[in-house]
């Protein structure tokens, strides 16, 4: 089986194993089931976790961080981006130095931020924004990088405006790598959230699964990891449809 | 401002198409310096006529086109197309078709053609009936929904030149439209314009590296020469038309790119 449904079928496969071996490792007592509870187990602890207004109000805590940490980062991000690309004496003296920054692992500086912002919404804002924002302006230049001077004479040779410029060369030219830098933006937002909630916080789901670790309660870790999981891939994925739909204009 | 030769005795109405340059050079400014990219260029092509510029690699004939397209300003002298200056692009004026056919991925054949149309804010459905008519004039009816990479190489520069007659300018510029194609395509294609110049009777002002394709397709050939270029040799090809393959083995064929062979030769 090696055609498109082939493929399809032999990864839903994949992921069926895990979850089987996963099972017969739990039930058969070859792991510890207090340490690897079965797949069932989790995933009917998943479901109960889903009806508890306790988790439920963690995710929606959650949620409202790396919503509102992505709607400061991105914009601040595409505009220092594009200033970047734009203006070639900027870009040649920043560019260097955002590559430095981007190496530098982001999570050193949490504690910084607690003792600037305390624990709390703040915080975790500043964290995911903090985690978020490199990887922005890195993407918004090379999406601006990726429109072709081609398109843009051809743009001047037919009298655009410079508004119809932006809207009818720059935009379409950069979507397909502007909805890749929002996908990956969001994993690193989401990455920079929940660590931060989990290191320091009263609420959130990254807060709720750290608790969970701490006092043993593996089921409701095992579910919680999962729940995130899902959401995660499910966003992801999302982005990603749209963007294989105008993959074909990728340089 | 220098006087232009010979202008003055064109009727106002004679010069729609009438594309003029006297005493026209531009300087580039590389770190600091200025290279004289080309030097005291002056020809004038009537309307309607095909006049192909040659020269070697960096003699300024791009330059010189995207000048005349509005693209580019020159240092000194003028430029005249259908009698009045071109300071900015003008795509009511004049059509351009570039080496690469850049047209947009994101738009279909139809919607790359309508693109002109689109910005100066013609109606949907004027612009799609101007775009079907341009497409039908390059031979690509039935072909305006496919988008740019359904497209092959010949196909596409066809888009670019119904692109470029959109607006029925009436000169057309072309930068080497036909370079990226494969030799077969390449004649093809070479045919193919000669047919759609017919048709409208637009001044066509061509690039090209290639001598045969110059001799082939013009009426007259204005050969350049190496930095700085300026003008070396006109020659009038007084081959009938319609131009035939049986031509390029003639004697008038082979006598014409022998001698503008020989210009580019003593300067490569």
């Amino acid at each position: 089986m090696t055609g498109a449904l082939g493929i399809k079928a032999a990864r839903i496969a994949v992921v069926l194993a895990v979850f089987a071996l996963w099972e017969i490792l739990s039930r058969t007592g070859a792991v510890n089931a207090r340490l690897l509870p079965s797949a069932s187990d989790t995933l009917v602890m998943l479901g109960d976790l889903l009806q508890r207004a306790s988790v439920r109000n963690d995710l929606l805590v959650t949620a409202s961080e790396v919503v509102t940490a992505f709607f400061v980062a991105v914009p601040i991000g595409a505009l220092i981006g594009f200033l970047i690309a734009e203006n070639r004496y900027f870009a040649d003296v920043t560019k260097p130095l955002l590559f430095f920054a981007f190496s530098i692992p982001k999570s050193i500086f949490l504690p910084m931020f607690i003792l600037v912002f305390g624990v709390g919404f703040a915080e975790k804002v500043g964290f995911g924004f903090f985690s978020t924002i490199f990887i922005v302006i890195m993407s918004i230049t090379t999406a601006v990088e990726s429109v072709k001077l081609d398109h843009l004479t051809v743009a001047r040779s037919y009298g655009a405006t410079p508004m119809q410029t932006a809207f009818r060369v720059y935009l379409p030219s950069m979507l397909p790598v502007l909805l890749e830098a929002l996908r990956i933006s969001m994993i690193f937002n989401l990455t920079g959230v929940i660590l931060a909630e989990m290191y320091a916080s009263r609420d959130g789901i990254g807060h709720q699964i750290a608790t969970w670790g701490e006092n043993f309660q593996m089921k409701q870790l095992l579910a919680g990891v999962l729940m995130i999981a899902a959401i995660a891939m499910a966003f992801n994925e999302l982005v990603r449809s749209v963007e294989t739909r105008c993959s074909h204009w990728r340089t | 401002m220098q006087p232009l030769a010979n202008v003055t005795s064109l009727k106002p109405a004679a010069r729609s198409g009438a594309v003029q340059l006297a005493g026209v050079g531009q300087v580039y400014k590389t770190s600091g310096e200025g290279v004289l990219a080309v030097s005291d260029v002056s020809f004038e092509v009537r309307p309607g006529r095909f006049v192909v510029l040659v020269g070697p690699s960096g003699c300024g004939k791009s330059s010189l086109l995207m000048m005349m397209a509005g693209l580019r300003h020159p240092t000194s002298g003028t430029i005249l197309v259908s009698g009045a200056p071109i300071a900015d692009p003008d795509p009511n004026r004049v059509g351009v078709v570039f080496q690469e056919p850049s047209l947009f991925p994101w738009l279909t054949a139809e919607e790359n053609v309508e693109f002109p149309l689109t910005l100066r804010g013609v109606a949907k459905k004027d612009r799609r009936a101007k775009a079907q008519e341009a497409l039908q004039l390059v031979g690509l009816e039935g072909f305006g929904e496919r988008h740019p990479h359904e497209l092959s190489g010949g196909m596409k520069q066809r888009v670019s030149i119904a692109r470029g007659l959109v607006q029925d300018p009436p000169v057309l510029l072309m930068d080497e439209p036909f370079a990226a194609l494969d030799e077969q395509t390449r004649m093809t294609m070479g045919d193919e314009l000669l047919r759609i110049w017919a048709a409208t009777g637009k001044t066509i002002v061509f690039v090209t590296h290639s001598l045969t394709e110059a001799v082939y397709l013009a009426d007259e050939v204005i050969v350049m020469s190496p930095r700085p270029g300026r003008i070396v040799d006109r020659l009038e090809v007084a081959l009938p038309r319609p131009r035939t393959f049986e031509m390029l083995s003639g004697d008038v064929f082979g006598g014409l790119r022998d001698r503008i062979w020989r210009h580019i030769r003593k300067s490569a």
